[in-house]
């Protein structure tokens, strides 16, 4: 069992009846909440042994960016069961928690904290963050001033600087501009050889995937549809989305 | 309950520095900046000397630190409740990517606001010395009451935050119901003199601000001792309220990431 790091088991997510209301309406007809659910994820099981790098594809909507949320603990599964082993785990994805307001480098300790960091395992790497990131003096601004391009930059350098077991990675591969682009692809390439780090890859590059994963799932309608060599995977997958498109 | 406090011993270093970075950041964003925190208290209390002694021609002992203490435990109230409604969705960006126990949040919320309650506490402090309120021992009784005011507020604030979360005009509701705890609270009178027979009674009995900010005043001006028995009843109160916040909030807090 030591070296599986993540399990999944059947795993269920549905969005449902968890609209908001408004008080007139939860009074005038209680019982009328729509009960039309959404169900993203269904009945997906996989096992991830310590150190794989595993790759998702699949079209927008198949229930990938779910599955990795609920990997990463936001939500709770409405049936099977996810099993870290006592791994930590951070997800990077497009558009990343940043509390706006408050500077980066604020937001760098916040992170590092809801991530299991202490301050001064923080206070030891944040210089390598802030030189990773490119931002110089704007990591004293707030968030809120950033660009997009540099609000993602610092996303991902915080994440890969601050290092967890298992590193769930959601089309964020290609960020910022061509350098930075290179240094972060070089920065995982690092990261990934580590033999101790799990990652999960979802992405729409299958370059990308072809290069760095060593298994391949392709997700389709919140089931796995095909599992195994990365080459085989993509093959059939390229195929399908042809007929499809 | 174990699973709260375990949390609680996690999280409290960032519950600390996120209070510390909210703070540091609503200073930089104005002009008088930390200045505010003294000002506002002040520029209010200003506001009801001038409409209760001059337009209302009446008044109580020791006015201002009168005044004072009715605000500073009804702006940390207000300001708690009022951001405890919406206080899920604000932090949107944070737990759309990783787990966070959501009463986090209300903590980090009574701590900014607290801190401003505490800056409040001081200037009584000064005004009492200058307006020579006589002091006693009883002063002390003040901390059993600040203890029982914040276990109210988080009871109240984490069951807020659970509703706040579906009901989207939930706040449209509580803005209401807070202008009517407004006045009923005495902030600006005294509900024991002013308010007719029977139903002073009824108001210190069942809010708890008004209590609360009643007894505030007793034990800092008039030197008396607080009333011991109805603060163990709102202690038992505000710790049932908490207990069902927290228990709400475990139950359901996976699933607010779904609806905002």
């Amino acid at each position: 069992m030591s070296n599986i790091a993540l399990s999944v088991k059947d795993l269920h997510i549905r969005y449902h009846a968890l609209k908001p209301v408004s008080i007139k309406n939860s009074i005038i007809k209680p019982k009328r909440i729509k009960k039309d659910f959404f169900h993203a994820v269904k009945g997906v099981s996989l096992e991830v042994p310590k150190g794989q790098i595993v790759g998702i594809v699949g079209k927008n909507g198949s229930g990938k960016s779910t599955l990795l949320r609920a990997i990463a603990g936001v939500f709770s599964p409405d049936e099977g069961s996810i099993d870290l082993y006592g791994n930590s785990v951070s997800l990077l994805s497009i558009g990343v928690g940043f509390q706006s307001m408050l500077t980066g480098y604020q937001n760098i300790f916040l992170s590092g904290l809801l991530l299991g960091f202490t301050e001064e395992q923080i206070r030891s790497k944040v210089k390598e963050i802030i030189e990773f990131s490119e931002l110089g003096r704007f990591i004293y601004k707030p968030v809120k001033t950033y660009s997009s391009g540099m609000y993602s930059k610092l996303a991902f350098s915080i994440t890969a600087i601050l290092e967890t077991d298992i590193l769930l990675i959601d089309e964020v591969l290609s960020v910022g501009d061509a350098a930075f682009k290179q240094k972060s692809y070089n920065r995982m390439r690092t990261l990934i050889d580590d033999e101790n780090r799990t990652v999960v890859i979802v992405s729409h590059s299958n370059k990308t995937l072809l290069d760095l994963c060593d298994t391949i799932i392709w997700m389709h309608n919140g089931k796995i549809k095909m599992k195994g060599d990365p080459t085989e995977v993509i093959d059939s997958y390229k195929k399908f989305m042809k007929v499809k498109g | 309950m174990q699973r709260f406090f375990k949390d609680l011993k996690r999280y409290y270093r960032y519950i600390l520095y996120a209070s510390k970075s909210e703070l540091k950041s609503e200073v930089s964003y104005s002009y008088l900046n930390w200045l505010w925190w003294i000002l506002e208290p002040v520029l209010f209390m200003l506001i009801y000397v001038f409409v209760v002694r001059i337009v209302f021609r009446t008044s109580e002992k020791y006015f201002p630190v009168f005044v004072l203490i009715g605000q500073m435990v009804w702006m940390y109230f207000n300001r708690t409740v009022k951001r405890s409604v919406k206080i899920v969705k604000s932090y949107r960006s944070v737990i759309t990517k990783i787990y966070v126990p959501k009463f986090v949040f209300t903590l980090i919320n009574m701590f900014v606001n607290s801190f401003k309650m505490f800056i409040s506490f001081l200037i009584i402090i000064v005004m009492m010395l200058v307006s020579r309120v006589p002091l006693t021992w009883n002063i002390l009784y003040f901390l059993p009451v600040v203890f029982v005011l914040n276990l109210v507020i988080f009871g109240i604030c984490m069951i807020l935050m659970h509703y706040g979360v579906y009901i989207g005009d939930l706040n449209n509701l509580i803005n209401v119901l807070l202008r009517f705890i407004f006045y009923l609270s005495g902030i600006f009178y005294s509900v024991k003199n002013r308010v007719p027979a029977p139903y002073n009674k009824f108001v210190l009995k069942l809010n708890p601000i008004a209590f609360l900010i009643d007894q505030m005043r007793d034990v800092l001006i008039y030197g008396k001792k607080a009333d011991l028995r109805f603060l163990v009843i709102w202690s038992v109160t505000g710790l049932l309220l908490s207990i069902v916040g927290i228990w709400k909030v475990y139950k359901n807090e996976n699933s607010y990431a779904k609806v905002i």
